[in-house]
């Protein structure tokens, strides 16, 4: 049997969920100019609002998606606010930045395992049946297809509201500078708080759809940040097309790598390809 | 303004030596007394044990299951008046099973909480951690679930009621190849001590009896992505899986290889016992075997069991736990809480009537002398004996 068509498939499902977690990542990142590791916790509570919504609570299954949804994003938000605003305008450092989302993913991990124990939990138990569908002999799931689907639409929604409206525009402005976004008129602080509401809200889909893939745990949030972060460096960062390069790349390297060399290699080719990348080429594959 | 400041730096300079000086001289005070009171309580002083086990993160099911067995244990010895006439109180650390927070563990039970025995821990690679600082300390160690081989020669402190991979894997691979009559074995483990241990036993076993290891690779313990191996798996043409992951892994390698239509049997080990599997799998987890490792608890041990946890849930670390910590009550009662005292006697021991196996002795490796194995087959979603 050949088994490229299946290691195709494999990268393209990993591929997708790696785009939308680095999208999200991008998003703040370029407008926060800080790594924000709070991210990998937005995952673990959009996970775990649908797990408690819908499987503890039993609301239908849409309900408790959307309202997962605005959660994560009202816990991104206020992070920013609560945490984060504050110490940029003491202009902290990147560093004490990023110090402080690690203290509020430490945080917010322990809470999430607190009040659901830190047992790992699937969320596939909500669909009625997910389907395998078979693609030129490589074998892709219903939910998969989904994650791929929403990957490119969020991308191609992000890349037109970045180009095209006042908002994006006002974004793409404070990436590039912020002081002058400022004099300019631009309410930054404002854009930058729904912009943290934005990722936290991409961040809690990718988590919902890592739940009902495989499954969703308290820990889980910093090994897909990492991949995340990982991907956006890859694909340069704050550039929405680097994700969708980058997390792709990504995702066919670590599968296409282990078809010849064992599998206990993956995590040292994702990030022997990040230490690559950063000393040979920092800004990424399409730089800003 | 000069000299002003550095008289004001040298005031400051004298003011934190003092500082330091009040607080040596504090602690010394503190600690001496201290001493003093510990020494005076010492008779009525409870005796401690240390439990180390994963009591959060991905095992914490099998730490909370295995915590309520040793309490039973605690509540049996003390309503039976004690060791010696004192109290027995276990300290119960969590680990994650991850060898960093069981080192902290180790070292916080001998140093502060001065513990006559250690408990633990769930996962080989842990236990080994923390080996050689038991070792220096002259603390003897009771592993109830570390099953790696590497637990035999870790050290003269260390014990294990819970006998040997070695063992179970080759257990496992003779009834593969002789009552399942399989031929070609591919081995999925995960990448620490444990999954490379029962992973070679496997292979070398497999291999006397006639069948080819045909893949044998490793799987990160965090990884929820077991595709790309399963593809490979898929290409060679085995005809079992021999799937050496935890729980919260297992269950995810298992509904890839269906998603993926991969037409294999798999068969694991003794971790598989864990329920939340099997509800995580659902009907993906029908036909998966594994091994477990013969337990017979009494119908008393699990009414308590039941009591205590809420369901018929005896993940077989408790039994093992519940008889090492048996096992240390009987020998400190005869010997006291001296470290060497007890590990001499705990060479000689010959205990009985426990609720994991009939009888228990160790051998010059620490290791219990006699093991029982059976098999486990997942039906209607519950593992049940095969006969």
């Amino acid at each position: 049997m050949d088994i490229v068509p299946q290691l195709i498939a494999n990268s393209i499902i990993a591929g997708s969920i790696y785009t939308i977690l680095a999208l999200g990542f991008n998003l703040s990142f370029s407008t926060g100019k800080f790594i924000d590791m709070g991210y990998g916790v937005m995952m673990v509570i959009g996970g775990y609002a649908v797990f408690y919504l819908s499987k503890i609570l039993g609301l239908p299954l849409p309900v408790g998606i959307l309202l997962g949804l605005v959660i994560s994003g009202l816990v991104s938000y206020l992070a920013y606010t609560v945490v984060y605003k504050p110490l940029r305008a003491r202009k902290a450092s990147g560093a004490v930045l990023l110090i402080a989302s690690l203290g509020v993913l430490t945080a917010l991990q322990a809470v999430i395992a607190i009040l659901f124990t830190s047992q790992f939990q699937t969320l596939s138990g909500l669909l009625s049946g997910n389907r395998v569908f078979e693609i030129f002999g490589g074998a892709i799931t219903a939910v998969q297809l989904t994650t791929l689907a929403l990957g490119i639409f969020l991308f191609v929604i992000l890349a037109v509201i970045l180009k095209y409206t006042m908002c994006g525009k006002a974004v793409t402005a404070i990436s590039d500078d912020e002081e002058v976004s400022k004099i300019v008129g631009i309410n930054t602080e404002k854009i930058i708080g729904s912009v943290f509401f934005i990722s936290g809200v991409i961040g809690g889909l990718g988590g919902m759809l890592i739940g009902f893939d495989t499954g969703i745990e308290p820990i889980m949030g910093l090994p897909w940040l990492l991949s995340a972060v990982t991907a956006v460096i890859i694909g340069g960062i704050g550039n929405v097309y680097g994700s969708i390069a980058g997390g792709f790349l990504l995702a066919f390297a670590e599968n296409f790598g282990i078809w010849q060399i064992p599998g206990e290699w993956k995590s040292a080719i994702t990030f022997g390809i990040l230490i690559l990348f950063l000393l040979f080429r920092p800004r990424g594959l399409f730089p800003k | 303004m000069e000299p002003d400041t550095q008289n004001g730096g040298g005031m400051a300079k004298l003011g934190i030596w003092l500082v330091v000086l009040l607080l040596i001289i504090g602690g010394i005070v503190v600690y001496g007394k201290r001493g003093e009171d510990t020494k005076k309580a010492s008779v009525k002083e409870p005796i401690k044990i240390g439990f180390i086990g994963p009591l959060t993160g991905d095992l914490a099911n099998i730490g909370a299951n295995t915590k309520a067995a040793v309490e039973i244990g605690v509540d049996d010895i003390n309503s039976a008046g004690g060791i010696g006439g004192r109290t027995l109180e276990v300290v119960y650390e969590d680990s994650q099973c991850t060898p960093a927070k069981s080192t902290s563990a180790a070292n916080k039970l001998i140093s502060v909480d001065k513990v006559a025995a250690i408990l633990g821990d769930t996962c080989s690679s842990a236990t080994l951690a923390i080996a050689p600082i038991v070792e220096q300390a002259k603390v003897p160690l009771i592993s109830y679930a570390s099953t790696a081989a590497k637990v035999s020669d870790a050290g003269d402190f260390i014990f294990r009621t819970v006998p040997s991979d070695v063992l179970q894997s080759s257990f496992a691979a003779k009834y593969a190849v002789e009552k399942l009559a399989k031929k070609k074995v591919a081995i999925i483990f995960v990448n620490n001590d444990w999954g490379l241990g029962l992973s070679k036993g496997f292979s070398e076993a497999f291999k006397a009896g006639g069948g080819e290891a045909v893949f044998s690779e490793g799987i990160d313990a965090t990884s929820k992505d077991a595709r790309s191996l399963l593809s490979k798996i898929k290409a060679i043409k085995a005809d079992i899986l021999y799937l050496l992951v935890m729980p919260g892994q297992a269950e995810i390698v298992i509904k890839q290889a269906q998603e993926l239509s991969l037409k294999i049997s798999i068969f694991g080990a003794d971790p598989l016992e864990d329920m939340t599997v099997w509800n995580n799998a659902g009907k993906a987890g029908e036909g998966v075997m594994f091994t477990t490792i013969g337990t017979s608890p009494s119908d008393d041990f699990k009414a308590k069991m039941k009591a205590k946890v809420g369901s018929d849930e005896i993940i077989y670390s408790g039994p093992f736990a519940y008889d090492g910590l048996k096992i240390l009550g009987k020998v400190i009662g005869e010997v006291g809480t001296d470290g060497t005292a007890i590990k001499d006697a705990l060479y000689k021991v010959s205990y009985e009537g426990g609720v994991s196996s009939p009888k228990i002795e160790f051998d010059q490796n620490g290791d219990p002398k006699e093991a029982g194995y059976a098999i486990k087959i997942v039906k209607n979603g519950k593992p049940v004996v095969v006969k």
